[in-house]
Order: structure tokens, then C-alpha cells, then sequence
């Protein structure tokens, strides 16, 4: 690897992936090369896997994530790699892919590799070469880090099941959370096919899990993204996805992407970006549906006309409308009322559960928890503390309570 | 008052052993002193007795929990943790047993924290290291990396080295120890030779064109990124000199603004021709609580 050409196709097949959210290389367990004839490479630590570096726009660099090539025979509009888009192209050998991966991550740059690609000749082309390149890792460099794969839609069952056998996670992007988005903006896919595959594959991983002697199938599961603010769909129409992906497929994660529009996208396209402020309205309830025991209703009950409020987050947003559970009496109130208090995480909930066991907390602990004491002031009691009444029954609460920092963040986004 | 000397990097053993001898003859904190690296003859005569230590292990025991945690708050640059690990055993031993629990005591609190910022330091090891490649005089690749690390946290990420590149040669060279891998064994060597960090790999273009590619200017959040990897690490990395321009670039409208402080102290050495500085531990100013009193005396 040596070549000026080799620096430009990285160029371009590394900024057209991009735009795939995941940077995910955990959840796969653990993984070590063996000692034999100083065979192997690589490691899977268990957990959520290293970020090795961080880019400017806060992302955290795990895998080498690339397009085997941008060249692509579909053409849906959203992507700016579609056929009829004048983006520049490349296309990368197999073998340079395996270098570049053997290359990184022998320097410790990375946990492992994403390849997805851009349809050339025909689904099953194109995912025979991305299986070839994920097999020749593990059996001719017996590569132990992450891979993560991209299937192909429309490409064969039968190819989409062998990747499993050389991947840490597979994903297939619904891109758009209706068919009928998904018929009008990417008419060459179809949303049965994808969750078909989806199904195929749980099916597989159930199986390997199951066996009596359990294999080692796509252990980091399945993952889909979905592009925000491309079509008309409602928060509550891709929250209501996605509750349905994680159920019906234990999908691991599904990433959110907010459009943003491209040139030339066409006209059935908003001319406008999404905004990034939604997009992470919708991760943070995803997380409060996942980890914090709520539920879809909860989330979107009398939100407007079924939109996430984009000023509030959706934890406060609810606290807001459910005023009379407040305040909490933080010394008393079990762990799943602890868990809906806007200011309080997942983290901050196990260590009051823990110091309460040996004394009542007091408002001073909670500073030392460093908890956001502007923030929950209205919403909980100590001992020595409860609230005013009328901070909870201002109108003007949610400009008291509204951290000015958290604007700031999205600052330089907008 | 007691002086107690720990030479060690980290000093956990010292400070272990010395402890049990001061609570066995019931020396109160506040009639201790700890001293980090010091040289000298303040020490003598509190060596701890085998005899004395034996009796100090069956009168009182900590749980493993503790002493985990003592193991790597030792190895927090902060010149206060000796001290801290001290009275928290007397405190454990003359208080209470469950002392550990109250998670907004203000000693456990030093603890935690000291704890956290050493596990933090040896993740960002296990991250941060960017290995070049040279060949060594039988024409074999091996893959070395200078790299300084906050504290004193080289042996904590070890394992993850041993176990991701066994089958390599590899030698990670922090300002205050080394450690060699040939395949099979590790060697430690303190205070090793810096130069020895090549000035050049070849893969190295391409990490960085990848870095620069993957950025998406539409979306630049510098504070995000600052978070996670703040600027104190940029020294070890190659691809964070890249971070001004890539920044200027996808912002130009604030091109006068610059989003980030003024480096202090960066512009990182790797590109040059000179090798890195060789810093004694010692002078990494210690970002700790109640930063630096100067360990000698």
C-alpha cells in the first residue's frame, strides 16, 4: 500500500459511508486470537468495544468504516450515491480492503472494520464480493476484531446467512420507516424484503444460540438506520417503528439519521435539512422506551399532532404534563418513579438507591452527586429540602428549568 | 509525626505494607506524612517488621473491594493519595466498616474520584496508542509507540496489548516505564529512550486521510469531540493535528473565532524530525485536586 490512488479512493469511499450513523464495535462478547504458530490477530474486549479517536463533529472513530465503491446501480433519492447522482466514484479491490484493515489496526487505529457498499451489477455481486472479503480476514489472516457488514437488500438469502458466520453485527437500513416512504423515495427497495431478511436472520441467530454445542453467529445482532425528516412521517410514526423493530426483530440498535439534502436530490425531496435537534430528540426516547421504562404512550401523550417537542426533552416534556406525580420524595420512591425524574439518569438512580440504604439524603448530597440541582429542583424532596409549590405549578416553569447550555450545544449544528 | 516514603511507580506494595505496620501500632492519620519519590533517609525506621506485619494482616482485614481500589488510586499522579488511602483505612478500621457505601463522604468521594480518572486514563491507553512500525535488525516488523499517559497507568492496560496483539512485537514506552513484547514475554524497563520512537510510518497518511475523510463537516460539534478526547491527549496523536483545519474548513463564517482555547504546549512533536521530549513523569503537572506540593523536600 503505497499509492497516491490508494489515498484518493479512501477519500471518497470513506466520506460516501459517512453517513451511516453506527460507529458501534461492542456487544459482540469476547474474542482472542490463539497462541499457535503466531497465527492471528486481534481482540474483542467484551462490552462496548474502545473509540480510538474522536472527529470534530463529537463522533467516536471505532472501525474503519467504508464503501467497498460508490458506484451504484439504484437510485434512491436521498443518497448521494445513487445512480444518477455526479458524485466522484472508486472502487477499492478486496485486497486493499484487507490491507488497509490488517494495516489500521495493527497500529491499534481501530477495533475493526464496516464495510458497506453501493450495488454494482447485481445484489448478489455485490454481496459475494463483501462475503469473500469478510472470509478471507478470518480464515486466511484469522483476524480477530470486529466486523461489522452491510447486507445487501434484494441479495440472496443464502449469501446474507454467510455473512452471519464472519460478522460481529449485520445491518440492513430501512432507510425510511413506511413502505409507502420507502416505494416513492428508494422505488427499487422494498420494505418486505428488508424485514424479511431481518426475520431470516433473527431466526439464524436463535438457532445458533440455541444448538447444543452454541455457535458463534452474529453475536453483536442486527442494526438498521432510519433517515429523519426525508418524508412526512410523525415522531410517533418512527418511534412506533422502531418500538416494532426492536420487538420483532431484537434489533440492537436502530440509528437515527437526520436528511440532509444533497445536490441534485430531486424534487420530491425537502429542500430544507432536518434538524439535528430531532434527530437527538428521538435517541433520547428511544433510550427512555429501552432503558428507562417507559412507554410509547407515555413519550408522545398529548404531544402535538404526534411531533416530539423539540425545545423540551422528552423525559421533562413528560414531567411537565404529569405534574401531580411531583415532587419525589427521593429517600422513598422506588426505583422506577426515581428513573422518570427529568435530571436523573440511570446512573445517579443506583447511587441514591445505595446511599439511602445508610443515611437520608440531604440537598448537599445532591450537589456532591453533582447532580443538576437547577434542573430537578422543582421535580424532587430530600430531608431538608421539598420544593415551593409554585415552582411547580408556574406557567413559566420550563424557561426556569431550561439549562441554557443545552442550547448551546446545538449551536454550532444549526 | 511519621514520614513515610514510597519510591515506587506506582507504590501500592509500599503503601500497603507500610499501612498495616502504622494501624497495627496505632498511628493516627494526622500523625503521618506521605512523601512520593522522595530520596533520602526520612524513612528509616518505619520499615514495617515481618513480625509486626503478620500481627497487623490477622487483627484487621479490608475487603478485596478496597484494596482494588487503593491498588488504582496509587497510581493517580495527585501527591495527596498516600494520605487519602491512609485515613481511609484508619477511618474503615476506627469508624466504619461500610464507610465505602457513603458515596458522598467527602474521603470517599477524593477516592472515587482519583479512581475514576486512572481507570479513564487507562482506556484512553488502550485507545490512543498509535503504534509505527520498524524493522528490527532480522528484517522482522515491530510496532512501537511512545506515549504519555496522565498517571502511572502503562501496567493497567497491559493485558489488552498481550491478549489484541500477541502474535506481534510490540513496545510501549511511557516517560516513566516500557514494556517490551516479543511473542511470548514482557519485559519492563523504566525510564526508557524516547528516540527510540520512529519518526515515520508509511500506513500513517492513510489513517489520516481516512480521519479527515470520515469527519462530517455538517454537522461540527467541537465540544462533543472535546469531551471525549480532550486536548491534553492530542500530544500522543497523529491525526489531531488535522483537527484545527478541518474545523476551520467546515466553519468558515467563524473563521475568526477559533472554537477551540489557544494550544497551550501542543503542536504536536510527531512530524518532526527530533524525537519527543523526554518528560519525567514528575513534571506532568498533576491535574489532581489538591495539585502539586513538590514531592522532594
Amino acid at each position: 500500500m503505497n499509492s497516491d490512488d490508494l489515498a484518493k479512493k479512501l477519500a471518497i469511499l470513506a466520506d460516501a459511508a459517512k453517513y451511516d450513523a453506527s460507529c458501534s464495535s461492542g456487544g459482540a462478547g469476547k474474542r482472542s486470537a490463539g497462541k499457535g504458530e503466531g497465527k492471528g490477530l486481534g481482540s474483542l474486549t467484551g462490552g462496548t468495544g474502545i473509540c480510538h479517536s474522536f472527529t470534530p463533529d463529537g463522533r467516536c472513530v471505532s472501525l474503519l468504516k467504508i464503501l467497498m465503491t460508490n458506484y451504484c446501480i439504484y437510485d434512491c433519492h436521498y443518497c448521494i450515491n445513487r445512480a444518477s447522482s455526479n458524485v466522484a466514484r472508486a472502487r477499492f479491490s478486496e485486497q486493499e480492503i484487507i490491507d488497509l484493515t490488517m494495516n489500521f489496526y495493527r497500529r491499534n487505529y481501530i477495533e475493526g472494520l464496516f464495510l458497506s457498499s453501493g450495488i454494482i451489477q447485481t445484489p448478489d455481486y455485490t454481496m459475494e464480493a463483501i462475503v469473500r472479503i469478510a472470509k478471507s480476514l478470518r480464515q486466511d489472516h484469522h483476524f480477530k476484531g470486529y466486523i461489522h457488514l452491510k447486507t445487501i437488500p434484494n441479495a440472496s438469502p443464502a449469501l446474507q446467512e454467510e455473512a452471519g458466520w464472519y460478522a460481529d453485527r449485520l445491518s440492513i437500513n430501512v432507510e425510511l420507516p413506511t413502505s409507502q416512504s420507502l416505494a416513492l423515495y428508494a422505488p427499487q427497495k422494498n420494505l418486505n424484503v428488508i424485514t424479511g431478511t431481518m426475520t431470516r436472520l433473527d431466526d439464524r441467530i436463535s438457532e445458533a444460540r440455541a444448538a447444543k454445542k452454541p455457535a458463534r453467529y452474529i453475536r453483536g445482532g442486527q442494526s438498521t438506520q432510519m433517515i429523519i425528516g426525508a418524508d412526512a412521517t410523525s415522531d410517533k410514526g418512527i418511534l412506533s417503528a422502531s418500538v416494532d423493530l426492536y420487538s420483532r426483530f431484537k434489533l440492537r440498535r436502530v440509528y437515527y439519521s437526520a436528511f440532509s439534502p444533497i445536490p441534485g436530490g430531486g424534487s420530491a425531496l425537502p429542500a430544507k435539512p432536518a434538524p439535528l435537534l430531532r434527530e437527538h430528540r428521538l435517541y433520547q426516547a428511544d433510550w427512555l422506551l429501552r432503558f428507562y421504562e417507559f412507554q410509547l404512550d407515555d413519550i408522545l401523550m398529548g404531544a402535538d399532532g404526534d411531533m416530539l417537542d423539540l425545545n423540551l426533552d422528552p423525559k421533562l416534556a413528560w414531567a411537565l404534563r404529569n405534574r401531580q406525580m411531583f415532587p419525589v420524595d427521593l429517600n422513598r420512591a422506588d426505583k422506577s418513579l426515581l428513573l422518570r425524574v427529568p435530571g436523573l439518569g440511570a446512573r445517579s438512580v443506583q447511587k441514591i438507591l445505595s446511599i439511602r440504604r445508610y443515611h437520608a439524603l440531604r440537598w448537599t448530597d445532591l450537589i456532591k452527586l453533582r447532580l443538576p440541582t437547577q434542573k430537578i429542583r422543582p421535580f424532587v424532596s430530600v430531608l431538608d429540602y421539598s420544593p415551593p409549590v409554585r415552582l411547580l405549578e408556574k406557567d413559566a416553569l420550563e424557561t426556569i428549568i431550561q439549562p441554557a447550555r443545552q442550547l448551546n450545544l446545538f449551536e454550532n449544528a444549526s | 509525626m511519621q514520614t513515610l516514603s514510597i519510591r515506587e511507580k506506582p507504590g501500592f506494595t509500599e503503601w500497603r505494607d507500610l499501612a498495616r505496620d502504622l494501624l497495627q501500632r496505632e498511628i493516627p492519620p494526622e500523625q503521618t506524612l506521605w512523601e512520593c519519590g522522595a530520596q533520602g533517609a526520612l524513612a528509616l525506621g518505619s520499615t514495617p517488621c515481618a513480625e509486626t506485619r503478620e500481627k497487623a494482616i490477622s487483627s484487621f482485614r479490608v475487603s478485596r473491594t478496597f484494596l482494588e481500589l487503593c491498588e488504582l488510586a496509587s497510581r493517580h499522579q495527585d501527591d495527596q493519595r498516600y494520605a487519602l488511602l491512609y485515613r481511609l483505612l484508619w477511618r474503615l478500621h476506627h469508624e466504619d466498616r461500610r464507610l465505602l457505601a457513603r458515596a458522598t463522604d467527602d474521603d470517599v468521594m477524593t477516592l472515587a474520584r482519583l479512581v475514576k480518572a486512572v481507570r479513564r486514563d487507562a482506556y484512553k491507553i488502550k485507545a490512543f496508542v498509535r503504534f509505527r512500525e520498524v524493522k528490527n535488525p532480522h528484517g522482522e516488523p515491530c510496532y512501537v509507540c511512545w506515549y504519555q499517559p496522565e498517571h502511572y497507568t502503562l501496567e493497567l492496560a497491559l493485558p489488552f496489548f498481550t491478549t489484541r496483539f500477541r502474535n506481534m512485537r510490540w513496545s510501549l514506552m511511557t516517560p516513566y516505564r516500557a514494556a517490551h513484547w516479543d511473542g511470548e514475554a514482557l519485559t519492563l524497563e523504566d525510564n526508557p529512550d524516547p528516540s527510540r520512537y520512529p519518526a515515520f510510518d508509511e500506513v500513517e497518511r492513510y489513517w489520516l486521510q481516512y480521519y479527515a475523510s470520515i469527519f462530517n463537516p455538517a454537522r461540527l460539534k467541537v465540544k462533543a469531540m472535546s469531551g471525549q478526547m480532550p486536548q491534553k491527549y492530542w500530544k500522543n496523536l497523529p491525526e489531531a493535528a488535522l483537527i484545527p483545519e478541518l474545523i476551520r474548513r467546515a466553519n468558515p463564517t467563524q473563521s475568526s473565532v477559533n472554537p477551540l482555547r489557544p494550544a497551550r504546549n501542543t503542536a504536536p512533536q510527531r512530524e518532526s524530525e527530533t524525537p519527543p521530549e523526554r518528560a519525567d513523569p514528575q513534571s506532568i503537572r498533576p491535574s489532581g485536586l489538591r495539585a502539586a506540593k513538590s514531592d522532594a523536600p
